[in-house]
């Protein structure tokens, strides 16, 4: 048999297989019920029609409840139609708002880190470093929203307020530490340099971040002392006139970023390292470096997977609940500033829905916001998938003709 | 360029790494050193006041320079406040008594002093034979300690009295030897993972939200899995594989990315208001106005989580479905099975890693999930169980508890966040390690499957 | 896709069938239940403010009848009507007395008033950080801190610690506002009341539970805000309320008690009560246990305060 992966999943089921269709007229010895020939034909046929038609029937329930969804909410948002235009855009768009502005402030945070990570992962990392290090960060994906939105909430926000210099110093010193450590690593001699690769620098910067922590939670007060003469949220308040709200879209872009990074890292790595080699090593045979050959010949291929990582990620960030609810302080702004709130749709219902009598306006506006989100992310990932599955064709195209 | 972007992308890595094990060496320490017996202590004010309590933070005072340090003084029922702030420059001394005693008790919360007397109707204990027959009486069940009382001096010298009835535990922490300790602290995990919530959620254990969130997963996945089976079957071995299946899979593909407080708002508008009001009418009239089905409940926070998780099963079965080879079917067919033969006995058991891995990734997904429970059956406290002794055992209609919710309600919702944050942390580093297992166990299976077939991973 | 109305048939069809079978095995054994003197679920929805003392109470009835269980949901007190009018619930504590409009459409749902009782007294307190040197505050501040409308007759708003006499050298200098969400009763009530009716700040950070609201006060010197009396931790400070007579009331047993401080308020417990039909055993358990000496001690060591004698026992026979 042509059983090649063999198997004692395969060898079990073929030689039943095989043994059940048997010619009838051995079985008549055989202890099998099915004996009669004249019977088992009908019969096995009756059972296979019957077995076709309900996975069909489940197949089809799967696809009404799907379908069900779309249109409950686009019947139960119909009697906003009725209403006075101007209450609901006045409801709404604060909401809207603070939806965008959530997501945008997690996206400015996760992109350059699941892109960066990505590209790192794909094209740096030796191979068995890489099947231990993807899991792990896709592993962060498992981490609850509520537990990211009670560490955001309750424990990050007000840390922020009280060492906001710090913070801020971090945002920026975080990343040139990084390239302070590369100036010294290509300082280093040369026996060092085999010992601490540039391929396994993820993980030797661990520690060094550490210690860069630390280093800001030190400096960071004295620098605000001796350039400032006072506490930065004072001198932002009197000097510059800049509100600061402790719970605020820094906190809720950190605290959704982290939440989006798994899934924007995924995708763009998958469709990195599905790039073929052989483009890779084209380049480079033509004198690029390696970067060179990423920035020019594998991006630009993997380009649109990228971009489908982008929007499911985006899609992820704008139906965030928990997160937003806990860390965002709930403020129905119509501001732009990092550090005020605001308050997203998806946080609306989850407070406002169980308290919404059913046929109130407030329900069906409630209602019509999550089919604004359901319509949007439905959007979005739909265009992320037609764009990965015409990508994943190309570059099989590529990688055959290569 | 080309030598500072490969830095960045390596820190992006290294950074992403670092708030991981930040977030979860946080929950850990925090999470599990909640149970640890702390230091006690009494600390002198240059007043002369004493003040016996747990030193808990410290914080820079705001107008001026110094700290101040937060203490948990427990006595509620003496002074009103469980805690004190106290600027550390008026503390005159600190001393760490042996003696010193933490009581766990039942309505006013924990009690931090001394034992001065043990009466037990026939006789009355003082000093150290005090705390011996104490430990002793707490150490019998519940329903068969002695009906005793206490009389408890606080560090300023008040004396109340105490009934032992109301004390669930007692500890001199500053006594105990780490091996104690350690007994202790074993002792409190334990009972927080087998005990009731007490006193509105911000003490004792979170047992029925385990259970709850369990319970739940498991009726969820009864629901969920025969009908994401038979979709991934349709859509990958019958359907015709042309233009309206390729749009159907996408959709369904999509459907993962849905917010799930979407999910919620259709639970609560088709499941709660719609198909439960009506049952309700027609089943339960005599009951009505009080709800049976017509509340979020068991059954409906199941069919909306499965409703929520479809997608996820449906695309990790076609995944597997996807990876059998054809020659294995077209081997089966051309020996005479049927479409029926060939699905159960060559197709499903090679796709069984495959579901099995869905069932996971939906569990974990279902486990983690808030925002649409929220909306359709969970409740801040259900002792009763949805499942007990009592026909027909299974109560769908019951509301219960989830420890998602639970830690968003202990967190929000308690008397008073400073005592809740501990076990906050505890609950939250349970439910992630439920998580973080369930997804682990699918990835290794995943893995450790595929590599037993010799497929690629 | 034109089988898609048909399917949309076919999906709901295995729910009910799931439901009613369950749902039959229930109706069997629902004669059993019944048997049992007190026993049965009490179920409530409402006021978040009220968990602490619902679940306290449910504590201590269900230590005296064990088969009595109680399940709540704390979601806000303006969830209460809407769960008794859709019939999800039958006590509906509530931090708020009911609007006209919530108790007519009670009336038109089910032909009858809801039974309101009356079970303790709490307060809104004004919190700001245990730093902060303000003592008191009259209605019109308050309101010139809390609202954009100013509906109580201040002459401008107040953005700034500086703008207070009080708080002039306070280190701080934009004043953040912190409060509960829109479904909380104190949300309602303290718009009402101390904001007379006019609107909040769109700045109000609106949290989804009191106890979240005083901890963001405790943390942030430059906040201001307000949740229930009960609320109050070491972190923040209450700050008393000058009345019309001009003086100043500290929020305490006594003055919340007797009403002398201005936003102190009863606690409502609304129960669906048809006229004609007694009350099941359970919720009458749970009544008599409020209005019990005891149940009132119980409300004490939650951090309410208890009713006065007199109205304990005026309610006690409800």
């Amino acid at each position: 048999m042509t059983c090649v992966l063999s198997t004692t999943f395969c060898d079990l089921s073929l030689h039943h297989a095989i043994t059940m269709t048997q010619p009838p007229r051995l079985s008549s010895s055989a202890p099998r019920t099915l004996a009669e020939p004249r019977y088992q034909r009908p019969h096995r046929q009756r059972l296979d029609r019957l077995a076709t038609s309900v996975i069909t029937a489940g197949a089809f329930a799967v696809l009404a409840a799907i379908l069900a969804i779309g249109i409950f909410l686009l019947w139960e948002s119909l009697p906003l139609l009725a209403m006075d235009d101007m209450a609901l855009i006045n409801s709404l768009s604060p909401l809207a708002w603070g939806t965008l502005k959530a997501a945008l402030a997690a996206m400015l945070f996760a992109l350059p880190l699941a892109l960066g990570a990505a590209v790192y992962t794909a094209m740096y990392m030796p191979a068995r470093q890489r099947t231990r290090i993807k899991p792990l960060l896709e592993m962060m994906e498992a981490i609850p929203g509520v537990v990211i939105g009670f560490i955001a909430g309750l424990i990050l926000a007000p840390w922020v307020e009280r060492h906001l210099t710090v913070t801020l110093v971090l945002l920026v010193w975080l990343p040139a530490s990084a390239l302070v450590a590369g100036m010294l690593w290509h300082a280093l001699h040369k026996r060092w340099r085999q010992r601490l690769p540039f391929s396994s620098a993820a993980l030797w910067l661990i520690p060094w971040f550490a210690l860069m922590v630390l280093l800001a939670l030190w400096a960071a007060p004295l620098a605000e002392q001796y350039l400032l003469g006072e506490d930065l949220r004072r001198f932002l308040d009197l000097q510059l006139g800049i509100d600061y709200a402790t719970r605020n879209a820094m906190i809720v872009g950190a605290a959704m970023g982290f939440a989006v990074i798994p899934s924007v890292y995924a995708l763009a790595e998958d469709a990195l390292s599905d790039v073929p080699p052989a483009l890779l090593e084209g380049a480079q045979a033509l004198g690029a470096d390696r970067w060179q050959a990423l920035w020019k010949v594998a991006l630009p291929a993997a380009g649109p997977g990228i971009f489908s990582a982008v929007m499911i990620g985006a899609g992820r960030a704008v139906g965030e609940t928990m997160i937003v609810l806990m860390a965002s302080g709930n403020t129905a702004l119509l501001s732009a500033s990092p550090f005020e709130g605001m308050r997203s749709m998806a946080a609306a219902i989850a407070i406002e829905m169980p308290e919404a009598a059913p046929g109130s306006s407030n329900y069906h506006m409630l209602i019509f916001a999550a089919l604004l989100l359901f319509g949007f992310t439905f959007v979005v990932n739909t265009l992320a998938e037609t764009v990965r599955l015409r990508l994943r064709t190309r570059l099989k195209r590529m990688g055959g003709g290569a | 360029m080309t030598r500072i972007w490969p830095w960045l992308c390596a820190a992006s890595v290294a950074l992403s790494l670092f708030m991981l094990g930040l977030l979860l060496a946080l929950l850990l320490t925090r999470g599990l050193g909640h149970f640890w017996p702390s230091t006690l202590e009494v600390a002198t004010l240059d007043s002369g006041e004493l003040i016996a309590g747990e030193a808990v933070r410290e914080t820079a005072l705001p107008q001026r320079d110094g700290k101040e340090r937060l203490y948990f003084t427990a006595n509620r029922d003496i002074d009103g406040a469980r805690w004190r702030w106290v600027a550390i420059d008026s503390i005159a001394s600190r001393q760490t008594p042996t003696k010193l005693l933490r009581l766990q008790r039942g309505p006013w919360g924990d009690f931090i002093g001394y034992l001065s007397a043990y009466e037990d109707g026939q006789q009355r204990l003082e000093g150290e034979a005090a705390w011996q027959a104490l430990a002793t009486a707490l150490a019998a069940p519940a329903n068969t300690r002695p009906p005793a009382t206490l009389v408890l001096e606080t560090a300023d010298g008040q004396l109340i009295r105490q009934a032992l009835a109301d004390i669930h535990r007692a500890q001199r922490p500053n006594a105990m030897h780490p091996g104690e300790k350690l007994r202790y602290w074993a002792h409190g995990v334990w009972q927080f993972l087998s005990e009731g919530p007490r006193a509105a959620n911000t003490g004792g254990g979170v047992w029925p939200a385990i259970f709850g969130t369990v319970l739940m997963v498991i009726v969820m996945s009864v629901i969920v899995m025969p009908f994401g089976v038979l979709a991934a079957i349709y859509l990958n071995e019958i359907a015709h594989q042309g233009r309206l299946t390729r749009l159907v899979r996408i959709g369904v593909r999509n459907l993962a990315g849905v917010p799930s407080i979407v999910y919620g708002v259709f639970g609560l508008g088709v499941f709660v208001y719609g198909i439960g009001s009506s049952v309700d009418q027609w089943f339960f009239e005599d009951t009505l106005p009080s709800p049976t089905f017509g509340t979020g409940g068991l059954l409906w926070a199941s069919l909306t989580l499965a409703l929520l998780t479809l997608p996820v099963v449906i695309v990790a079965t076609e995944e597997g479905l996807a990876r059998i080879p054809d020659s294995q079917r077209e081997g089966a067919v051309a020996l005479g099975a049927t479409r029926l033969e060939t699905l159960t006995r060559i197709v499903l058991p090679m796709a069984m890693p495959a579901m099995l891995t869905a069932v996971i990734l939906a569990v974990a997904r279902a486990a983690g999930e808030v925002a649409p429970l929220m909306l359709v059956g969970v409740a801040k406290l259900a002792p009763q169980m949805p499942l007990d002794g009592d026909f027909p055992y299974l109560h769908l209609e019951r509301k219960f508890m989830h420890l998602g919710y639970h830690l968003f309600d202990t967190a929000f919702h308690g008397d008073d966040v400073q005592a809740a944050i501990p076990l906050v942390y505890a609950t939250a580093l349970l439910l992630v390690t439920i998580v973080l297992v369930l997804n682990l166990t699918a990835i290794f299976l995943r893995h450790y499957l595929r590599r037993q077939r010799g497929q690629p991973c | 896709m034109n089988s898609c109305a048909t399917s949309f048939l076919l999906l709901r069809r295995p729910v009910h069938a799931i439901s009613l079978s369950v749902l039959l095995m229930l109706a069997l054994t629902s004669a059993n239940a019944m048997a049992s003197p007190v026993s049965g679920t009490l179920s409530a929805v409402g006021s978040d403010t009220m968990a602490g003392l619902i679940l306290r109470w449910g504590e201590v009835l269900s230590q005296r009848h064990p088969d009595v269980n109680i399940q709540f949901q704390a979601s806000g007190s303006a969830n209460a009507p809407a769960a008794l009018m859709a019939g999800t619930t039958r006590l509906g504590p509530m931090s708020r007395q009911m609007t006209d409009t919530e108790r007519q459409a009670f009336e038109q749902r089910y032909g009858y008033p809801p039974l309101e009782l009356k079970v303790a007294r709490d307060a809104l307190v004004v919190i700001v950080h245990r730093h902060n040197p303000l003592a008191e505050l009259t209605r019109q501040q308050v309101d010139a801190l809390f609202s954009t409308t100013r509906e109580c007759g201040a002459d401008a708003a107040i953005n700034r610690w500086q703008a207070l006499p009080a708080t002039r050298d306070w280190p701080f200098g934009a004043i953040s506002l912190h409060g509960r969400n829109s479904a909380s009763g104190t949300y309602g009530l303290f718009q009402q009341r101390a904001l007379c009716g006019g609107a909040f700040r769109p700045t109000l950070s609106q949290h989804p539970g009191a106890s979240a609201a005083v901890a963001a006060v405790g943390e942030s010197p430059g906040s201001i805000g307000y949740a229930g009396y009960h609320h109050l931790t070491p972190n923040v400070k209450a700050v008393s309320l000058i009345n019309a007579d001009g003086q100043a009331i500290a929020p305490n047993e006594n003055s919340v008690q007797n009403g002398d401080y201005p936003l102190s308020r009863y606690l409502y417990l609304y129960v669906n009560a048809p006229p004609e039909r007694p009350l099941p055993a359970a919720e009458k358990a749970l009544l008599d246990l409020i209005f019990s000496p005891e149940g009132q001690q119980i409300a004490r060591s939650a951090g309410f305060v208890p009713l006065s004698e007199t109205l304990r026992q005026q309610q006690a026979d409800w």
